[in-house]
C-alpha cells in the first residue's frame, strides 16, 4: 500500500506512464528547437496510449499510436526537415514577464487541485481489466450498426476532403 | 505469474518480467545474427561467390565478430549535428521493432505472446513510430545525403502502409478477429485451409508493402548506395550503426513471422512440432526476401509512388470486395 493505493502492476504502469507524459509536456514546453519539441509532443501522444490501454480501451489506444504519435509526429517532422534552417532559439523574455507567468501558472494549479479535491468523484465497482474481453468487436457492432449513417456521412465528408485536397494540390502544380 | 495488473507487485513478478523480456531479446539476437549470415550466404551463393568461411566453422562466427567489431569501435558524433537527438534517433528506431515482438505467436503455448485484440493493428501503428527514428537520425545528421534518405524513407514507408493495412484486411475479414493467435488457431480448422489460399491476391500485395516497409531492395531507394551512400544512417558508426541495422534486421524477422501468422498457419503443421513448423516457415519468407534482393534492380522514385498508389491500393480494395464476397455467399 501506497498513500492507500495498492501497489499492483498497473498502478505502477499508471504512474510510469504518467511520468512519462509529464516530463514530455514539460520538455515540449521547455525545450528550444521546434524539432525537439515535435519529439517531445510524440512522447506525451504515446503516454497518452499507454493510459488507454490500462483503461481497457485496446483499439483507442492503438489508434492513438498509429494517428497522433505516428502520423502527426511523422508530418510535424516531415514539415520541419523540409522548412527549417540553422538555428531557431529564441532570446528568453523579460524577467517580470516570468514572474507574471509563474504567479499566474501557480494559480491556475492550486485552483484546480482545490476543485478536484473538493469534487465528489464516482468511484466504479468494477475494475478493469486491461487486455480484457473484446472492445473491437463492440465498436464494429457500434460503427456498422447503431451508427451506420453518422459513419457513412463521415466517410463522405472524409472522401470530399481528399478529393478537394489532391484538385487544390493540382492547381498549384500547373 | 503472468496477471501482473491486478494482484500486488512482488519481486517475482518483476522478475519474470525482466527474464522473458532477455529470453525474447536474446532469440533475437540469435535470429538476427544468422539471419545476416543466411543472405551472405544465399546472395553469394546466387551470385557464384563462396561468401563469409573464415570466422568459424562455416563462416558461423561471422557476424558476432562483426557485431563485437561495431560494439567497439569509437562513438562517434559529428561535430556539426545535432547531439541529443543523433544519439537516440536509433534507439526510437529499434524499440519499437522489439515491441511488436510481443505479438508473434511462435508456439502452441504462449508463454511470451501478448493475446491482444487488436494485434495486426497494434503491429501497424509501433512499425509507424519507427519511422520517426530514420527520419530524425537523418535530419540529426546534418548531412545531405542523410537528411534526402531519411525524408524518402517516411515517404515512402508511410504511403505502403496503407496497401499493408487493407491486404491484412481480408484475412481479418476471414477470421473475424485482429488478434493473430486467434488467426492462426482459425486456420487450423478453417473451411479454406490456410488463409494464403482464398488470400493470395491479399498476400501478394501484403509481401510487396511489406518489403517496400523494410527497404529492402527493390524499395530500398531510403538507403540507395549508388545515390545516397548509406541514406539515414551515412553519419552512423559503432554501436549506433549496429543499432539501425539491429532494428532493420529484427523487423525483417518481424514481417516474416506476421506473415507466417497471417498467412501460412503459423504453428499448425503436420507431424513437427509447432515451433519447427514456425521456424521453417518464417525461414522460407526471409529467403524469398533475400531470393528478390539478389534478383530485382531498385525502382525509380517516381515509379515506387504511382505504384503504390495506382496499383496496390486498388488491387487491396479489389481484394477486400472478393472477400466481402467470399464470407457473403460461402
Amino acid at each position: 500500500m501506497f498513500f492507500g493505493v495498492p501497489i499492483t502492476g498497473a498502478t505502477i504502469a499508471f504512474f510510469v506512464l504518467a511520468l512519462i507524459i509529464i516530463a514530455s509536456g514539460v520538455f515540449l514546453m521547455s525545450l528550444q528547437k521546434v524539432m525537439h519539441m515535435a519529439l517531445a509532443l510524440g512522447g506525451v501522444f504515446l503516454g497518452v496510449a499507454g493510459i488507454f490501454f490500462l483503461l481497457g480501451a485496446d483499439f483507442v489506444a492503438v489508434v492513438q499510436i498509429m494517428i497522433y504519435a505516428g502520423a502527426i509526429t511523422i508530418l510535424m517532422v516531415f514539415a520541419l526537415t523540409l522548412t527549417q534552417t540553422g538555428d531557431d532559439t529564441e532570446p528568453s523574455g523579460h524577467i517580470v514577464h516570468k514572474v507574471v507567468a509563474f504567479l499566474v501558472s501557480a494559480v491556475i494549479v492550486v485552483a484546480v487541485l482545490l476543485t478536484v479535491k473538493a469534487t465528489p468523484w464516482p468511484v466504479g465497482q468494477v475494475g478493469v481489466q486491461p487486455f480484457g474481453p473484446n472492445v473491437v468487436a463492440e465498436i464494429g457492432k457500434a460503427m456498422f450498426h447503431v451508427y451506420t449513417i453518422p459513419f457513412e456521412l463521415v466517410s463522405l465528408v472524409l472522401t470530399v476532403a481528399l478529393v478537394g485536397a489532391a484538385v487544390i494540390a493540382r492547381k498549384e502544380e500547373e | 505469474m503472468f496477471a501482473w495488473q491486478n494482484t500486488p507487485m512482488t519481486g517475482l513478478h518483476l522478475l519474470g518480467i525482466i527474464i522473458g523480456a532477455i529470453i525474447v531479446l536474446l532469440l533475437v539476437l540469435i535470429t538476427v545474427m544468422y539471419e545476416i549470415l543466411a543472405q551472405r550466404k544465399f546472395i553469394g551463393w546466387i551470385q557464384r561467390r563462396i561468401g563469409p568461411n573464415r570466422v568459424g566453422p562455416w563462416g558461423l562466427l561471422q557476424t558476432a565478430a562483426d557485431v563485437l567489431k561495431l560494439l567497439i569501435k569509437e562513438d562517434v558524433i559529428p561535430a556539426k549535428a545535432d547531439r541529443a537527438m543523433f544519439s537516440i534517433a536509433p534507439i526510437i528506431a529499434f524499440v519499437p521493432a522489439f515491441m511488436v515482438l510481443a505479438l508473434v505467436p511462435y508456439t502452441m503455448n504462449h508463454v511470451f505472446t501478448a493475446g491482444m485484440n487488436v494485434g495486426v493493428l497494434f503491429y501497424i501503428a509501433l512499425s509507424s513510430v519507427s519511422i520517426i527514428g530514420f527520419v530524425l537520425g537523418g535530419w540529426a545528421s546534418n548531412n545531405k545525403y542523410s537528411l534526402v534518405g531519411g525524408m524518402r524513407s517516411a515517404a515512402q514507408m508511410i504511403s505502403y502502409e496503407i496497401p499493408m493495412g487493407m491486404s491484412i484486411l481480408g484475412v481479418v475479414m476471414i477470421a473475424g478477429s485482429m488478434n493473430i493467435t486467434t488467426i492462426v488457431a482459425d486456420q487450423s480448422h478453417s473451411q479454406f485451409g490456410w488463409y494464403i489460399i482464398p488470400q493470395i491476391i491479399g498476400f501478394i500485395v501484403f509481401l510487396i508493402a511489406g518489403i517496400a516497409e523494410l527497404n529492402w531492395t527493390p524499395f530500398d531507394l531510403p538507403e540507395a548506395e549508388s545515390e545516397l551512400v548509406a541514406g539515414y544512417f551515412t553519419e552512423y558508426s559503432g554501436f549506433r550503426f549496429a543499432f539501425y541495422m539491429l532494428s532493420e534486421y529484427v523487423y525483417l524477422f518481424a514481417f516474416a513471422a506476421l506473415a507466417t501468422s497471417l498467412f501460412l498457419g503459423g504453428w499448425n503443421g503436420p507431424i513437427l512440432p509447432g515451433w519447427l513448423w514456425f521456424a521453417i516457415k518464417s525461414a522460407l519468407i526471409v529467403l524469398l526476401l533475400f531470393w528478390v534482393q539478389a534478383t530485382m534492380p531498385r525502382m525509380r522514385g517516381d515509379q515506387l509512388m504511382s505504384f503504390a498508389w495506382k496499383v496496390l491500393i486498388p488491387v487491396s480494395l479489389f481484394n477486400i470486395l472478393l472477400t466481402g464476397l467470399l464470407s457473403l455467399f460461402v
